[in-house]
């Protein structure tokens, strides 16, 4: 019985050490990536009058945060009654240098759609879109667009990014169905 | 060690002459089980049949009971720690009560087992799911098959990820104890479901109620123990395979185990068991639910050594799992959600397939047991150690055509524990211990954040002690644990690393008093409590939860909740006749965790909702009641019903998220046709879930849409044992949903979105195999 209680003892022993030694250091959390960010969609606009503008709706943090960062949402300030090309750009600006999201879009065109939505949709302070380019299938995809801006007055647009939607002819996010990869609503000036 | 050679020698015969020894199968056998020399009740001696393949547990008082035995020589093994290992050879013919006593170890034997008694020793509210209802419930998921136990739920996304609730409390505040060792997978969320294989089981118990003094810190609502049989040592092979097929996804399942016990190493036996399981998208009525797939591959091994007074096994398993998530669930904001909970029909429209795309996990959870036991006049000792590594993968819906993971999450645990099971001193019993726990959480490098890495070691000790007088039993206990964590957390705008200690500690007590009022009626009460440390997530959360659209927030100054519970229980049993259970339960949660709804938080994808890891106090209560009766000898009636009342005590209003009131009721008629076809059955079961009206008054600005409206569904069964050449194969076709049921669960997370699964004719087969005597033709 005596043996039997060294046994014990010594088996206890080992195992403890064993128990103790597995210890290791990499529990260090290393820094979260958040992946596929997007911070910043871009409107580049012009005309054959020789506008060029951007503007700029930027949410600094991404969903692993607790803090959204710094927020930036410009006004889109246009001329009333005249028409304008846009084309809609995403960026990582959490990169250094940042990072182009918008030729990865443009790659899956067809499984991407921009939306755009005026408040009001007609009217002044309004915009009305079209001519938006196509995806691979022949199907809306609105990355390139006409902004027709209505008379004088304020408004806002939506710009609402969709993945994998369900429905490509839809004018609505609700509609479209997939997932939305941004919302971005900007301030309109028309004068 | 003449007497073990005679043993197998009768065996032998017994094998070879077992298929024509029964006449008529309805004999019941009352079974007690004593001391030797004081004549007293030997309580929690495990028994095993060999021709039935049955295992029996004696209660306080001494008594087992062998029900719907057939005529025939049976020989019967007793196990109890510290007692000699006891064989009996006995003829059945008729109804019996027969007595058997065991002798305490005092020399040398050739074989003593000493068994893990420390789950035994419990005076608790409990119930269990025996082999038969196992098998009969083979192929599902764990926490679907708890769903038959009365009192527990189930917290589910869809048909395949399934989480038992017991009183309303799930996750972490229930422990489950996977073949001793406590399961240490990552529970964080509801689509989080415990990732072991349910056909390890031979035997699941559900403790309700707060059992902190035995099982550590987290069993706040209870405990489910998943155990398997005890290895067999006997000379020999054994074995069985288990097969099912579910039509409603098309899923086979397919498992099996191998056992044998050694001829020239006497005592050492080894099992090896497998299972795989694939499934594909599962039918809704009138529709596939799009990526739904389920594919599982889980194997295990044992290697077991048992002598005089000493006892050593091996046990390693390994679960493997991969898990489709219903792509309509997963949605980019709040408006996506809203309409996606709005569509009257799944916005995602997709056939039958057996293949799994995102959004979807990958698990894989592997368990090394090592487990020594010795005992001498001073009572058995063991020292169990265990390592469990958890490896979460989860795949988002993403952009780029990676074939990586977003989360790839690791939980290293190690555990210990030595515990010393006194021998009788008067009439006392019981047993002290101590607990030790490592354990490590971590990501890996590029994943986005979910839970920071932390570590954690924890000790506790304890102390159990009971005591009987006459038919009176008392049970008293007390522990206490300490865990340290060290969490290593990102914060602010650039992710720096801030490292946070938190020590937490805490007592724990149990008193359990047990009547025996007469042989066939019983009452219990105990009075009990539990704590929890707020885990990793509540502490740190800071994002997304994708099927939800939420942000949730976590609170580092979060306390430790401490439950207190009360539950009495009363069983009535009439043999053949009647059995009645009826058990009621109040339970204070101190410092309850929950999530409150908080500002709005703007994000690239629009405004979303944010929700805060906040405490309040709970008061839950309670009542599950079940009656069998049987209306003739063959035709059984069932009733069960179970019924939460879970308030917040602080804002005096109900607790969001508990099971609805519910009952259940069924007719089983079970019948033996002949010699060969033995318990042919047939019965239906209706289940009815009430709307749960018992939520909060602010439930519209944290939940939407309201609870699902109250259902019915009715569940159809037939099967039949028949013996081949000596085995019992069973063979049951289940019918789930018989109407095809349009139905929602308030429990479920895809209620948002789709209906609660169609029909599912479900196949079953079970094959044992046994052979004692191919070895020994000399």
């Amino acid at each position: 019985m005596k043996n039997n209680m060294m046994k014990y003892a010594l088996i206890a022993a080992i195992a403890t050490v064993f128990f103790i030694a597995c210890k290791k250091d990499e529990v260090i959390t290393p820094t979260p990536v958040e992946q596929e960010l997007i911070t910043t969609l871009r409107l580049t606009v012009t005309n054959n009058e020789g506008f060029n503008k951007t503007f700029i709706y930027k949410v600094e943090n991404g969903f692993g945060s607790t803090t959204q960062g710094i927020v930036t949402k410009d006004d889109i300030v246009l001329a009333s009654d005249k028409q304008y090309d846009v084309e809609v750009q995403l960026l990582n600006e959490k990169k250094t240098p940042s990072e182009d999201i918008t030729e990865e879009v443009k790659a899956e065109s067809n499984d991407h759609l921009f939306l755009f939505q005026s408040v009001p949709a007609a009217g002044s302070g309004s915009i009305t879109f079209n001519e938006g380019n196509k995806d691979g299938n022949g199907n809306a995809f609105n990355q390139k667009i006409k902004f027709k801006a209505g008379g004088a007055g304020t408004g806002a647009v939506t710009i609402t990014l969709k993945h994998e939607p369900t429905d490509k002819a839809a004018a609505t996010p609700d509609a479209a169905g997939g997932e939305t990869d941004v919302e971005a609503v900007f301030n309109v000036k028309l004068q | 060690m003449n007497r073990v050679l005679v043993t197998i020698g009768v065996w032998l015969c017994i094998g070879l002459h077992y298929a024509g020894a029964q006449d008529s199968c309805n004999i019941t056998v009352e079974c007690r089980v004593v001391e030797t020399h004081n004549l007293q009740p030997l309580f929690a001696v495990s028994v095993y049949i060999d021709e039935m393949k049955r295992e029996f547990e004696t209660d306080e008082d001494g008594r087992f009971q062998i029900a719907n035995a057939c005529a025939g020589t049976y020989h019967i093994h007793f196990h109890a720690a510290g007692y000699e290992h006891l064989v009996k050879e006995v003829k059945l013919e008729a109804n019996a009560i027969l007595r058997f006593s065991l002798a305490h170890i005092n020399k040398e034997l050739d074989e003593v087992v000493v068994a893990d008694e420390r789950t035994k020793i419990i005076i608790q509210s409990k119930s269990s799911m025996k082999r038969a209802d196992i098998t009969a419930n083979s192929g599902k998921t764990l926490g679907d098959m708890l769903q038959g136990v009365n009192g527990v739920s189930v917290l589910s996304n869809g048909a395949t990820i399934a989480k038992p609730v017991i009183h309303g409390l799930y996750g972490n505040r229930i422990i489950i104890l996977n073949n001793g060792i406590r399961q240490e997978d990552q529970q964080w969320g509801g689509e989080h479901a415990p990732n072991i294989d349910p056909f390890l089981a031979n035997n699941i118990t559900v403790l309700k109620g707060a059992s902190g003094v035995r099982y550590g810190t987290d069993a706040i609502g209870g405990v489910v123990l998943v155990e398997p049989s005890a290895v067999r040592t006997m000379q020999g092979w054994g074995g069985e395979v288990n097969l099912a097929g579910f039509s409603n996804n098309r899923m086979g399942v397919a498992s099996a185990v191998v056992e044998h016990g050694f001829k020239y190493i006497k005592g050492l036996g080894v099992r090896l068991q497998g299972t795989f399981k694939q499934g594909g998208n599962y039918r809704i009525p009138g529709y596939w639910a799009a990526n739904t797939g389920t594919e599982e591959n889980n194997y295990s091994a044992t290697v077991a050594y048992k002598r005089a007074h000493f006892g050593a096994e091996v046990f390693y398993s390994h679960f493997n799992t991969q898990l489709g998530v219903y792509r309509g669930a997963h949605t980019g904001n709040q408006a996506d959600l809203m309409a996606a909970i709005d569509s009257d029909t799944p916005r995602i429209h997709t056939g039958f397939t057996y293949s799994i795309d995102r959004p979807m996990q990958q698990v894989q959870h592997d368990l090394l047991k090592l487990k020594l036991n010795t005992d001498n006049r001073a009572g058995a000792f063991s020292l169990v150690y265990a390592y469990q590594h958890n490896y979460r993968q989860e795949y988002d819906v993403i952009r780029s055509n990676s074939d990586k993971a977003q989360l790839n999450l690791t939980l290293n645990t190690q555990t210990m524990n030595l515990n010393f099971d006194h021998k009788a001193i008067g009439d006392f019993t019981g047993q002290a211990g101590i607990d030790g726990v490592y354990q490590e959480n971590f990501m890996q490098d590029g994943d986005r954040l979910f839970i920071p890495n932390y570590r954690s070691p924890g000790v506790a000790v304890y102390i159990i002690e009971r005591y009987r007088f006459r038919k009176l039993t008392l049970e008293a206990g007390l522990r206490y644990d300490y865990r340290h964590y060290e969490v290593y957390n990102p914060e602010g705008n650039n992710q720096t690393i801030v490292r946070y200690d938190f020590d937490y500690s805490n007592a724990s007590g149990t008193i359990g008093l047990r009547h025996k009022v007469k042989p066939n009626w019983e009452w219990t009460v105990t009075l009990a409590n539990a704590w929890r440390a707020p885990q990793a997530n509540e502490l740190f959360s800071a994002g997304l939860h994708h099927g939800s659209a939420r942000i949730e927030l976590g609170d580092k100054n979060l306390q430790p909740e401490k439950a207190y519970s009360l539950n009495f229980e009363t069983a009535y049993n009439v043999p053949e006749k009647l059995h009645v259970e009826l058990s009621l339960y109040t339970q204070y949660i101190n410092d309850f965790i929950y999530l409150s709804p908080g500002a709005d938080v703007l994000t690239i994808r629009g405004y979303f909702k944010s929700f805060n890891y906040k405490q309040t106090n709970a008061w839950l209560n309670g009542a599950d009641a079940s009656v069998k009766y049987n209306i003739t000898k063959p035709l059984e009636a069932h009733l069960k019903a179970s019924f939460l009342f879970a308030r917040d005590i602080k804002q005096n209003d109900w607790l969001i998220l508990m099971p609805a009131d519910r009952i259940s009721a069924g007719v089983k008629y079970t019948f033996n046709i002949s010699k060969t076809f033995r318990e042919v059955f047939a019965g239906i079961d209706g289940r009815y879930i009430l709307r749960q009206w018992r939520i909060p008054a602010n439930f519209d600005m944290v939940d939407y849409p309201r609870p699902p409206a109250d259902y019915i569904v009715l569940d159809a069964e037939a099967g039949t044992t028949i013996i081949l050449n000596g085995h019992p194969v069973y063979f049951s076709v289940t019918v789930m949903n018989a109407l095809n049921k349009q139905y929602r669960d308030y429990l479920d997370a895809f209620r948002y979105f789709i209906n609660q699964p169609g029909t599912n004719v479900v196949l079953r087969l079970r094959v044992p195999f046994n052979f004692y005597g191919l070895i020994s033709k000399n």
